[in-house]
Parts: structure tokens; sequence; C-alpha cells
């Protein structure tokens, strides 16, 4: 098992959260990013903070499709039964702005699993208010 | 040629340094920090790419048609067409396929040379004009 990598940033992780451990440098960059289990399915989050924003303030579309590709990646992942694979493609809608302080929850689904593609939905939340869907497809490496 | 940083904002600054050349095109040099876990540049970075080469364009076709209007992006659409590297140098360029009063279509591209690296499509609301 590789070692995780430190985010430059020490946040506390909300009662019932832990912190995912990251491999990719840049999603470490970005975090930290935590996760739990909640009636047996994972759910993700983070703290946006001053890093995150745009120019107006609001959480910036490229940290929101970052965290997106993190988790909508580990959803196909899980999906393909553990084998690696690729973003081919990737919408985002965003229905809200989130803001500094905010904690961003995403909830992914599997719509359809192929031998070679597999493709993951994702809604994302603060509170009760959603602020972003998703949709994607990955590529199954090795399969055809 | 001299540039200039376009998305000074907290994550296009954290996350780029993204430059734009006299030319009109964008650049972003792949650092260890913009990597995945198989050392090729991760797709949330890529994404954030085209976000910042997407929106300047967008910002900037609205400011042009009033003066003071910004925008907030309603959807982005990326497609992953091959990997880049660590020490690539992206070159990105967008162009508006429509404006209408109240919403823009942008379409554009990220490249390594002639290789394209992702296509994207984004739809902009434009906030602050004819707005009372």
């Amino acid at each position: 098992m590789r070692t995780p990598i430190p985010s430059p940033v020490t946040v506390e992780p909300p009662q019932g959260w832990t912190l995912s451990l990251l491999h990719d440098p840049f999603e470490a960059h970005v975090g930290p990013l935590f996760e739990r289990e909640e009636e047996g399915e994972r759910i993700f989050g983070f703290f946006a903070d001053e890093r995150h924003l745009d120019d107006q303030g609001a959480v910036h579309e490229g940290m929101l499709m970052t965290f997106a590709d993190a988790f909508l990646g580990s959803a196909a992942h899980r999906g393909a039964g553990g084998k690696g694979c690729v973003t081919l493609s990737l919408q985002a809608s965003f229905l809200a702005e989130a803001k500094a302080g905010d904690f961003i929850e995403c909830r992914t689904h599997i719509d359809r699993t192929t031998r070679a593609i597999i493709f993951v939905s994702a809604r994302f939340s603060v509170g009760d208010e959603d602020v972003m869907t998703a949709t994607s497809l990955w590529k199954v490496l090795g399969e055809r | 040629m001299s540039s200039r940083q376009v998305d000074t904002s907290g994550f296009g600054a954290y996350a780029g340094p993204v430059l734009r050349n006299e030319a009109g095109s964008f650049i972003f040099e792949i650092s260890d920090h913009h990597l995945n876990g198989d050392d090729r540049l991760h797709g949330g970075m890529m994404m954030t790419l085209a976000s910042v080469v997407l929106g300047a364009v967008a910002k900037e076709t609205a400011a042009g048609k009033s003066e003071g209007a910004t925008v907030r992006p309603l959807s982005l659409n990326c497609d992953f067409v091959s990997a880049g590297e660590k020490g690539d140098t992206v070159e990105g360029s967008a162009e508006v396929t429509r404006a209408t009063r109240t919403v823009l279509f942008i379409s554009g591209e990220l490249r390594v040379g002639p290789r394209i690296l992702m296509t994207a499509t984004g739809v902009y609301a434009i906030k602050g004009t004819d707005e009372k």
C-alpha cells in the first residue's frame, strides 16, 4: 500500500467522517477531502475555503469538477470490480453557488456498467440544497 | 512574447497559474502537484484549465457587450481525448459559438503541440446586463 499524500492544510473531519486517503498529488493539493458510509453507500465531502473560490467569492467550478473527478472515479473503480478506469467525458450542471465555509457533499450513482464502460452520475449538495449535478463516462482499462 | 496571468481568483491562482500570451493563447505548464497517481495531468486539473479558458472568453465577451457584466457557468462538458504528462506545455483556446442577450455558448480545446488533450463546451449566464 502506497503512503497517502498529505494536504497542505489541516481540517478536522466533521463528526462521523474520516479523512480520505489520497494518492493523486492534485487531489491532495486541493484537499483535505472526507468520506463516510451512509446506509451502505459511501459519500464524500470537503469544506470550501479561500483557496477554492472564484473572483466572485463562490466555489470555483474547477474545484467542484476536481472533487467530482476524484469521487465519480472512485465509484467507477468500484463499479468495475477494482479495475483501473480513466475519465472519457464529464458534464456538470451548476445549480447554485457554494460559499467559503460550506461543507459540500457528493453522492454517486452507478447508472450502467458494461465490460468496457461505466456510467456514473452524482449529486452535490450543501445541507438540503443541491449545488451541482454531474454525469460521466469511464473507460475500464484493458477491456473492450 | 509577454504574457499575463488569467483567473487570479483563489482557485485560479492556487491550481494554476494559467497565462495568456499576446497572441491570445492560454498557456499552462504541468508541474508535480497537477498530476494524478499515474503521473499524468489530473482530470480535475484538466477540467479546471478548461473552465479557466472558457470562462475567460465568456467574461471578455460579456464585458464587451455591456460594461461591468459578469458571467456564471451553467454547464460544462469536458471530453478527455488524450493524457497530459509532467513538463508538457498545454495551450488552450476557446471561441464563442453563440451569444444571446442572456446566455453564451463557448467551445474550446486544450492541446500539447498538435495533440488534443480535451475538447470542452460551456454554457454561461450573463449577469448584470439589462437587469433592473
